[in-house]
């Protein structure tokens, strides 16, 4: 397994977005945060046969080191496996009960409360945080980073040090950590919430400002700031990230750009969405920050190591591009714990391999007066 | 061949006289669509002054012939539904016919003059005090809800809004009803009952649902929080924290969360009990406060395997007499999600075990307390326990939301156990058999029902 780790982290690492109809997006100026067009060793895995040689390689060092997945590959349906396809998805909530891992984690993180509940929160057991930095690495420069000759990181998510069980604030901590990236600051706080003295003096400085931010974070500042305008220096871009689930005011995403636009100055083509879960160690993004399209056209992307299919919800059956189904993602950066996962997300692929995300799978669970799993986690979590 | 779709059902009924709405919108799925009336701020102020000037008239009828009117119609009302009706109610509650039926036959129960009779005697002695005042120790008093009552409830068990209702009016209190979502057709069919009824009780029923917390709809709840007396609400805790956080000090709060129901049985005290507890758990769809989700079962684990294997065959009775609506999406994932973290449980521990056939809606998982979480959608988790003196242990993580303890088979113990539940916070302890359809007097959340709605007065 550590053969297989080392292998991904350099072939991730040498990705820079190539094969990719985007990969020339945003290469304004030349692009000096990111330097330099390195080989594109990930570029082969576009190729679905490159691709299955690989998972296939990683889902046999996983039965050799991981005795929880063999167990539950053995006891599944189905012989053994010819292609990636076949491999039986992991739930994403199994994450709650069961340490997924082919040896000695070297981090957990540990999910936040909505996905995975409060009481039994989510646990990724990581084997490797270089494989995850170089996975997150190559993905945010491509999409966050590019056509800045520097960057100053104004993060609205909780830094490592603050969370370290959150693979959120880990890879906030590894942009804030780029050789091209001049400062950074952190600008939220679990206890404290937003830092607006933080915002104001990110705004201030001189060159442009990634903005790191949750829409849970980013509605606190909006909020906050009122009528007040913090126009961020021209350059600026911002990630978002996260959904509005379980908060009571839900604003779209649509009008939380546009009053992110109206307050930062930061423009709606430089405000990328980064879809990501604790359960897989790469992110898929919906553009390239300068360059992203309208809302309505954007589509989410992973890197070339993750292939995502919707499947049929009765059946699992995996249903053709452009019908909504249940989303299953096999990422390969996975390796260490389990590539292929069935979540609770809904959406549909294109043809081209991206992806559509609608949110949670619809027509939730009747509930009646009866308690839910999910507010009983949270109970649970509050109750001594 | 095509087949029409069904008409709209307009889930709103003002008082007589108000202007019927001028903008709706609706909600629906392939089966039924639901009209809503769209925000309009002079619309609460409207209705709530409209109902405030029916409380005198509802008022002046003395509790015998009010219980009377709407014993009556709760008498009438099912049979005035007829199969296409229940087909409506269904299709809006995400229930079979079949179960629709039997949930309907359970609350209608609760809605007769001998119920609401029983209802009022056990809350009030002396029923006159809820037409004025009167003698007792030395003072003379009286009780009534205060004003118009607010009442927003919650998803899609049917009657529960109905019983909600009827608790109020008999107080004396006009009521707005904002049915929960997939509980519309029937509260406003009911509602439209009791308009036909009598003219103070029109005067005095409005029903208007909307997405509750939508975004669009801030302000005018905002607004009828603030009109409104009073404010029963049915909820999570979510549903329960924004409301107290928006309702001025002057609106009064009645709150009824979600709530989470077990059973301790003792199966060799009680060997019928297999088939109470499947439906315990199935009636609703495991959609009340008081359905059965977690199973003590004193006795070994091989035991608890054997029982088990009775309560699994009692299930699938069931899925066949009283069919689950088909699911949803969500609810297949949520089921698939389950599954997998079963076997990936499985792989683990010789601990759990689980009963899942496939095409089957309901799930049997057998295995350690700790692993227990409500799911939903018919699924039991039996938890083998040693002794009845070992189940407050196994229950006290849950102490925070427990509602319906249902026994069976632990007489011996019955007494202290019963103690030591009311001390987790347990407010409903009873045979397993009763546990779907509580009595109308019951303790509802550890409340009197009516008394949870009144204020009192004294004169000395």
């Amino acid at each position: 397994m550590r053969v297989i780790l080392d292998e991904l982290s350099a072939v991730f690492g040498g990705w820079d977005g190539s094969g990719r109809d985007d990969a020339g997006a945003g290469r304004e100026g030349g692009g000096r945060v990111v330097r330099g067009a390195e080989p594109c060793r990930a570029a082969p895995l576009a190729s679905d046969a490159a691709f299955n040689e690989l998972a296939m390689r990683i889902h046999e060092a996983q039965r050799a080191t991981n005795p929880v997945l063999r167990r539950f590959w053995d006891a599944s349906p189905g012989g053994k496996p010819a292609d990636w396809r076949e491999i039986p998805a992991v739930p994403a909530t199994a994450f709650r009960d069961i340490a997924i891992v082919a040896g000695t984690p070297e981090r957990v993180f540990r999910t936040s409360g909505t996905t995975g509940g409060g009481g039994r929160r989510g646990e990724h057991h990581v084997l490797s945080l270089d494989v995850y930095r170089a996975a997150a690495r190559a993905n945010y420069r491509h999409h966050l980073m590019r056509g800045a000759e520097s960057l100053r990181v104004l993060s609205l998510v909780p830094g490592p040090r603050e969370v370290p069980d959150s693979s959120l604030s880990a890879m906030a901590g590894f942009m804030a950590a780029e050789p091209g990236v001049g400062s950074a600051a952190w600008g939220f706080h679990e206890r404290d919430g937003v830092d607006i003295a933080a915002v104001r003096a990110a705004a201030a400085g001189g060159g442009p400002v990634l903005v790191l931010a949750t829409a849970f974070s980013l509605v606190h500042l909006l909020d906050a700031l009122g009528d007040e305008r913090i126009p961020f220096p021209d350059g600026s871009r911002m990630m978002e990230t996260g959904g509005f689930k379980g908060r009571a005011a839900e604003v779209d995403r649509d009008t939380l750009y546009g009053r992110a636009e109206h307050a930062l100055g930061i423009p709606r083509s430089r405000i990328v969405n980064e879809y990501g879960m604790t359960e897989l160690l790469s992110q898929a993004y919906d553009g390239v920050a300068g360059t992203a399209p309208a809302l309505r056209e954007r589509l989410h992307r992973f890197p070339p190591w993750v292939r995502t299919r919707a499947l049929d919800p009765a059946t699992l059956a995996p249903l053709p591009p452009g019908t909504p189904g249940l989303l299953a993602h096999f990422d390969l950066a996975n390796a260490g714990s389990a590539c292929h996962i069935l979540t609770e997300d809904f959406g549909h692929t294109t043809p081209d391999g991206r992806l559509r995300l609608l949110g949670r799978v619809p027509g939730a669970p009747p509930r009646g007066c009866s308690m839910a799993a999910e507010s009983f986690l949270r109970a649970f979590r509050t109750t001594p | 061949m095509t087949t029409s779709r069904p008409p709209p059902f307009d889930a709103w009924l003002f008082p007589p006289g108000l202007p019927q709405p001028q903008a709706l919108e609706h909600v629906g799925s392939d089966t039924v669509t639901i009209r809503y009336p769209k925000s309009d701020h002079h619309l609460a102020y409207i209705l709530v002054s409209s109902l405030r000037a029916a409380r005198p008239p509802l008022a002046g009828l003395e509790t015998r012939d009010l219980i009377t009117l709407l014993g009556a119609a709760g008498e009438r009302f099912p049979h005035t539904l007829d199969e296409e009706a229940i087909g409506e109610v269904a299709a809006n509650a995400g229930l079979s016919p079949p179960m629709t039926r039997e949930v309907l036959g359970g609350m209608a129960d609760s809605w007769t003059t001998d119920a609401l009779k029983r209802l009022v005697r056990a809350e009030f002695p002396d029923p006159r005090v809820l037409d004025g005042f009167v003698a007792e120790d030395g003072r003379k008093t009286h009780a009534a809800a205060p004003g118009v009552t607010l009442h927003l409830g919650a998803g899609s068990v049917p009657g529960v809004t109905i019983t909600s209702l009827l608790r109020a009016l008999l107080v004396r209190s006009p009521v707005l009803v904002k049915p929960g979502a997939g509980d519309e057709v029937l509260t406003t069919r009911f509602a439209r009952e009791l308009h036909r009824a009598d003219p103070r009780l029109a005067a005095a029923v409005a029903v208007h649902y909307w997405p509750g917390g939508s975004p669009g709809r801030a302000t005018w709840e905002q607004e009828l929080l603030t009109l409104a007396d009073q404010v029963v609400v049915y909820g999570d805790d979510d549903t329960i924290e924004s409301v107290r956080a928006r309702a001025p000090a002057s609106t009064r709060l009645v709150e009824h969360p979600h709530r989470l129901g077990v059973a301790i049985v003792d199966p060799d005290s009680a060997p019928g009990a297999a088939a109470d507890a499947a439906r315990a758990v199935a009636m609703f769809d495991q959609r009340g406060c008081v359905s059965t989700h977690l199973i003590l079962l004193l006795g070994d684990h091989e035991g608890a395997r054997e029982w088990c294997g009775h309560l699994a065959g009692h299930l699938a009775r069931i899925d066949a007499k009283l069919p689950p609506a088909p699911p949803s999406p969500a609810e297949l994932s949520a089921r698939h999600q389950l599954k997998g973290r079963l076997a990936l449980r499985e792989t683990t521990t010789e601990e759990v075990t689980s009963w899942a056939p496939e095409g089957a809606g309901w799930t049997l998982v057998l295995g350690p307390g700790r692993a227990f979480e409500p799911v939903g959608g018919r699924t039991v988790w039996v938890v083998p326990v040693p002794a009845a003196a070992a189940c407050p242990d196994v229950l006290a993580p849950l102490s925070a939301k427990l509602q319906t303890v249902g026994l069976a088979g632990v007489r011996p113990d019955r007494g202290r156990l019963a103690e030591a539940l009311f001390g987790l916070g347990a407010t409903r302890i009873v045979p397993l058999d009763q546990v779907p359809f509580p009595p109308p007097d019951w303790l509802h959340d550890g409340s009197r029902p009516l008394r949870e709605l009144v204020c009192w007065s004294e004169l000395r």
